[in-house]
């Protein structure tokens, strides 16, 4: 019980890491392979305001901004040209400038800060949760990722902001008949894909500790939820990344940490052969 | 799929400089004559000394790398990202079965290379049975790539885990180093680039050209897509595992770390897309330059990764054909220019 407690826990860091990643691909046809490095970004700025003995909140919050910001710039900037092109190709042009700009973030943070990290280091005695002791630094990651997690679905549900990104979503030409502007949603969502992953990076930071060479791994996390859940679909992130959350718990303490790398990765790779469109996908 | 623009630059050269027929035969091996006779000369130029040797040898096996890696991407638009992992195929196939089993190397090379073919021609026959997209072929392939990494840290045992492998047999000639491997690597290439003409000007060529530019219509003229395909991955694989043991072997120590993502396919990438995706010459072009300007750039360390980087953006925003395409271009342009109009 105390495993599957710790996976959702987990799930939902991983859900809050993929949403993001998710949405990019379903509004611009933009597969982001920076996305783990929105995340290291703001944990590299947080740690280092706080090194600089600015209080933890305004620190976490202007490191979460920072995450925005700077997927504001890529999207304005680089991202242009990518937008002119459409369908594979675009997916194509966008994966490998991508992976370009993650190249840049990764080389710049690493020889720079080699060993700063965020840790938010939320301690204090465990809580009883169900019966079960919990850490107070995953409650407090779950909580924010629940938060975040709600707030992200009441804006697509209920505001009309959001209502326009799902009509882009699912169909763009449509949505500009009706007179949205894909350009102006999708800079917004990049922006709020930036800070989703910034958040992420507080939650992961309040459960362990975030350095300058985690990018690609949370990249590639966040890429597998996102495969599992079927590529664009914000439903499907939620639900892979708790799956998958508890599956990593379970097969951490049951067969080892190796092993459980190997198992996400596979599920990602039967997931694109047997269903391509993900648990929540429409068709094939 | 209908395919507006091309993506990558889809090759000019592949139309024009791929002649068929009688008079362009020999013309059409010439490119490969002469970076022949120019890699030959090289270590000449070179003054002989052992780290030039070394920085042109590592330069050869990046680009026996590209050629492989640009049969398949480049002519059949399939993105294997795994092309490290396909290396480390070769290279830890041929190092498993040689201490384990005892086998020679010349066999265990046979069989990894086989088994690297095998992987290709799958991956092929999947992503067309399964309508893959290029982007889940790209995720698919990266996924293979993680898990072999992770499988070869895991089977200690085997593979030595991360502090990596050491061979308990004599790696023959490729071993020696300096000259010696220098030569071989040569051959490998230049039979490689070889192989990549006859290619182009065969049928399996014309089918490449055809399925890359309209897969739909290419299947609706008769194409087999999935056996040309199939034959580009394994192919390309094939290439790629021959050439990941013989650096192994050449090395003589290699780790997990050899064949990972950054090491090989990035690499390869940038080559391909500073040389030119789908030209002959591209990958020998981009290794070349690849190699000295990573040695240049060593100093820098860490920030080598961002400069990288930069060159990736700028490549993939700017100049999208490549280098080899577009020096093509300019040549045609020129000729054009003197040629009296008529």
């Amino acid at each position: 019980m105390a495993v599957v407690l710790d996976g959702i826990a987990y799930g939902l860091q991983l859900a809050l890491l993929a949403v993001g990643l998710t949405m990019i691909y379903g509004l611009g046809g933009v597969l982001n392979l920076a996305h783990g490095q929105f995340a290291v970004v703001t944990a590299i700025s947080a740690a280092l305001l706080m090194g600089n003995g600015m209080p933890t909140l305004p620190a976490v919050i202007l490191g979460v901004l920072a995450g925005a910001v700077l997927a504001l710039v890529i999207d304005g900037s680089i991202m242009r040209p990518v937008y002119r092109l459409h369908g594979e190709n675009r997916v194509l042009l966008s994966l490998l400038i991508t992976i370009g700009v993650a190249f840049v973030i990764d080389g710049l943070l690493i020889y720079n800060y080699p060993f700063t990290a965020l840790n938010l280091g939320v301690s204090g005695p465990a809580i009883n949760l169900l019966g079960v002791p919990m850490r107070r630094g995953s409650l407090a990651a779950s909580l924010l990722a629940l938060v975040a997690l709600a707030a992200l679905i009441v804006f697509l549900r209920y505001t009309r902001r959001g209502k326009a990104v799902r009509s882009i979503i699912e169909d763009e030409e449509g949505a500009m008949l009706c007179g949205i502007n894909p350009s102006r949603v999708r800079t917004a969502v990049f922006a709020l894909s930036g800070g989703l992953a910034g958040i992420a990076a507080v939650a992961e930071g309040m459960t362990s500790s975030l350095s300058a060479t985690d990018g690609l791994n949370l990249t590639i996390l966040a890429l597998i939820v996102t495969v599992v859940g079927g590529l664009g679909s914000v439903a499907g992130a939620l639900l892979a990344g708790l799956l998958l959350g508890i599956v990593y718990s379970l097969a951490t303490f049951y067969i080892g940490a190796y092993v459980t790398f190997i198992i996400l990765l596979v599920t990602a790779m039967v997931t694109i052969l047997v269903r391509p469109s993900g648990l929540m996908g429409r068709g094939a | 799929m209908p395919t507006t623009q091309a993506p990558l630059g889809a090759q000019q050269e592949g139309d024009s400089a791929v002649v068929t027929g009688r008079a362009g035969r020999w013309r059409a091996y010439l490119p490969v004559a002469v970076t022949a006779a120019v890699l030959t000369a090289l270590p000449l130029l070179l003054g002989g000394e052992r780290y030039y040797i070394d920085l042109a040898t590592l330069a050869l096996v990046y680009a026996g790398y590209a050629v492989g890696f640009n049969i398949i991407f480049g002519n059949t638009n399939q993105l294997f990202l795994c092309m490290g992992a396909f290396a480390g195929v070769g290279a830890y196939g041929t190092a498993v079965l040689g201490n384990e089993l005892g086998l020679p190397m010349p066999v265990g090379v046979a069989i990894s290379v086989c088994v690297t073919a095998a992987f290709g021609a799958t991956f092929s026959l999947v992503s067309v049975r399964r309508r893959l997209d290029v982007i889940f072929v790209g995720i698919v392939t990266l996924t293979f790539s993680l898990v072999f990494i992770n499988l070869l840290l895991g089977q200690r045992e085997f593979t030595g885990g991360e502090t990596g492998m050491i061979l308990d047999y004599d790696p023959g000639p490729v071993g020696e180093r300096g000259l010696v491997s220098y030569f071989i690597f040569l051959v490998v290439l230049i039979a490689f680039l070889t192989i990549y003409r006859w290619v182009q000007r065969s049928y399996i060529g014309w089918a490449f050209r055809a399925l890359r530019d309209d897969e739909l219509a290419a299947e609706l003229s008769g194409i087999d897509v999935a056996r040309y395909k199939m034959i580009a991955g394994a192919m390309g694989s094939a290439m790629v595992g021959l050439v990941g043991a013989l650096y192994a072997h050449y090395e003589g120590f290699f780790s997990p770390t050899t064949f990972e993502l950054g090491q090989v396919d990035v690499p390869v990438l940038v080559m391909l897309a500073f040389g030119g995706i789908g030209s002959l010459l591209g990958p020998v072009v981009g290794a070349t330059v690849f190699t000295v300007v990573d040695a240049v750039l060593r100093p820098l360390a860490q920030l080598r990764t961002a400069v990288y980087g930069v060159i990736l953006l700028v490549l993939f925003l700017g100049f999208r054909n490549g280098v080899v395409p577009t020096i093509n271009d300019l040549a045609r342009w020129l000729a054009r220019r003197r040629a009296p109009r008529s």
